[in-house]
């Protein structure tokens, strides 16, 4: 009975109550909206860096260029060939791929240009990659990328000369989206013995090398092992988490995503301020009423819980309405600057969908509490006299 | 009639309001006992201070100086929330304004005292019908004060003070806004009830309703002038 008394009370100034709903539809939607796009935005972006946490990188040391004969006549430096071996032996260590890589110049047909050579074994190309057209195989044939072979027209069979070598194109890589460690779109990549005769390297080490190891947790034990071998005389090379890359996009996608839902909060704010508004109103007009309640035996804080409830069932109409059409706005924004709301369903809008709710009854309760305490702080005989 | 227990007993009452610079004795100094059972007119001119007393009778105020017991209970030393419950245990009111609750229906409004006590909802409701149907208006439950006519919205009210058996009915000026014949139905009901054992005090300048009661005073400028 309290319910339906708070609920005709909101219905007795109907226009009122429905547009301080709004405002608090307003408000909800614009938060979980914000907070849903963001969430689809930081999806979409790492959706790219999949699977890749439990890849480590390791590149040379840079201190090594001065202690260690390391360096080479291109004045590039290398892993050489034992210390990798001793790496890739350590324990934790699932699969690992030897990358050679290179920036230069080839020619197809009359055309020259610029290009990253990468030199890696053929099993290392079929994890990391799937082939559009073709079949992945590297002997005596290389491997080009989707961008590169769109802009050269190159088919499955065509030619590409590098550095005086003839290579025949034996598959299109898919397009992949950006990576820390091999980037095969504007690149050719053929096998570790092609890469040496090429560019004649046999002697020299590799330029990076990519560690899969067991488990996510084996990610810090790689590396303390790494420390306690190979760099534990000197410092000979940099182990390069990917997990932490993907820790740092989080918190700062999540600290952006904070920042929009707080600009969003302000028609959050301005919604409770109505609240307070109406809700003021209300218990002058009704200040009869409540000296009336008090007479016939309403307590203080039965007067305090009824107009509260007022209030949250203002915020639970509100809150809820709003979440739904949140929804609506985040497919909204989603297609207007993602193109694609297919992150839209998910737990994580869910998340964002409760927590608007949470924010927005919390702002109701607020905005109540003020004109629900003045009611309640009336005196009886006062309030029964009130003209 | 005096050997009869007193359920309302003032020991020199004043109520002080501040109006600018002075100050106003509404009530002066009054001492009485109201005895269980009995109808007790208070009469006077407006401004007499005959509502005040009424209030501070029905724990409406507090008095600024002086006791007010009810029961023999002094309300002095009780706090809001126990004044309150005094107010929902012993005490029904009837007010010139009728001042139900517009937003629910005549039963709803009968309910409403014995929601705030916590009375179960079954009991609520059996006790709700049978005081409309003792104040003739059962066919009226489902209507909102503002489909009811003066008299049937004050007949609603006295439903709703009786609701949790009071021991005691304060009415101020309860046919005041009421025509002959709707002031008469009203004025038995209430006699009915004290027939019955309630305590009546009414509050009123009209001599004709003075005749119900078997005690009149007589009050001016905050002081008791006549028995």
């Amino acid at each position: 009975m309290y319910f339906q008394l708070a609920f005709r009370n909101l219905r007795r100034n109907g226009i009122r109550s429905a547009l301080a709903i709004v405002g608090i539809i307003i408000g909800v939607m614009a938060v979980a909206s914000i907070g849903i796009f963001s969430a689809n935005l930081k999806t979409s972006f790492l959706s790219s860096f999949q699977n890749v946490t439990d890849e480590v990188l390791i590149y040379p040391a840079y201190n090594a260029h001065f202690r260690h004969g390391l360096v080479t006549t291109s004045g590039v430096m290398y892993i050489d060939k034992r210390t990798a071996e001793r790496i890739v032996r350590l324990p934790y260590v699932r699969d690992y791929a030897f990358v050679k890589d290179t920036f230069t110049t080839a020619r197809h047909r009359e055309e020259v240009f610029g290009v990253t050579v990468y030199g890696m074994e053929e099993n290392a190309v079929k994890k990391l990659f799937k082939a559009e057209k073709g079949v992945l195989r590297l002997s005596d044939s290389c491997v080009v990328g989707y961008d590169l072979a769109d802009r050269l027209k190159l088919r499955v069979g065509s030619r590409i000369e590098v550095n005086g070598h003839n290579l025949r194109v034996s598959a299109i890589l898919k397009e992949t989206g950006a990576r820390f460690d091999v980037n095969p779109n504007n690149a050719i990549i053929v096998s570790l013995r092609d890469y040496d005769r090429i560019f004649n390297t046999k002697n020299e080490g590799y330029n990076f090398i990519i560690v899969w190891v067991k488990s996510l947790k084996d990610v810090s034990l790689f590396k303390d092992a790494v420390d306690k071998t190979v760099n534990a005389r000197e410092k000979k090379v940099e182990v390069f988490e990917l997990k932490i890359i993907i820790d740092q996009i989080n918190k700062g996608f999540s600290f952006v995503s904070r920042f929009l839902m707080a600009i969003a909060g302000i028609s959050l704010l301005v919604a409770g301020v109505s609240i307070l508004n109406i809700m003021l109103m209300s218990t002058l007009e009704r200040t009869r009423e409540i000296g009336v309640m008090m007479a016939i035996g309403a307590y203080r804080t039965t007067i305090l819980k009824l107009f509260l409830l007022e209030a949250l069932i203002l915020g639970i109409i509100g809150s809820v309405i709003g979440a739904i059409l949140s929804l609506a706005g985040g497919y909204a924004v989603d297609m207007m600057i993602l193109h694609s709301a297919k992150y839209l369903l998910s737990l994580t809008t869910l998340g964002y969908m409760i927590e608007g709710m949470f924010f927005g009854l919390l702002t109701t309760l607020i905005s109540g509490l003020y004109p629900a305490w003045k009611a309640s702080r009336l005196e009886p005989l006062e309030a029964l006299r009130y003209e | 009639m005096s050997k009869n227990r007193a359920v309302i007993e003032l020991v020199d009452v004043k109520k002080v309001y501040r109006v600018g610079n002075e100050e106003v004795y509404a009530v002066n100094g009054i001492s009485m006992k109201v005895e269980e059972g009995e109808f007790l007119c208070i009469m006077g001119a407006s401004g007499s201070g005959k509502t005040t007393l009424l209030s501070l009778m029905g724990c409406l105020d507090r008095p600024t100086y002086g006791s007010v017991l009810i029961d023999g209970i002094d309300t002095k030393e009780l706090s809001d929330r126990e004044l309150t419950d005094i107010r929902r245990e012993k005490i029904g009111f009837v007010f010139q304004q009728y001042h139900l609750i517009p937003t629910l229906t005549a039963f709803e409004n009968v309910e409403l005292p014995m929601l705030l006590k916590g009375v179960p909802k079954a009991e609520r409701e059996r006790r709700a019908m049978e005081l409309l149907e003792i104040m003739g208006i059962a066919k009226a439950a489902n209507r909102k004060p503002s489909e009811l006519s003066g008299g049937m919205q004050q007949r609603v009210a006295i439903a709703r003070a009786l609701a949790n058996n009071p021991e005691i009915l304060l009415c101020d000026e309860p046919t005041g806004n009421l025509d002959t014949k709707s002031g008469e139905v009203v004025m038995n009901l209430i006699k009915e009830q004290n027939d019955r054992g309630v305590t009546v005090v009414l509050v009123t300048h009209d001599p004709e309703i003075a005749r119900y009661a078997e005690r009149v005073i007589r009050i001016r400028d905050g002081k008791i002038v006549e028995v």
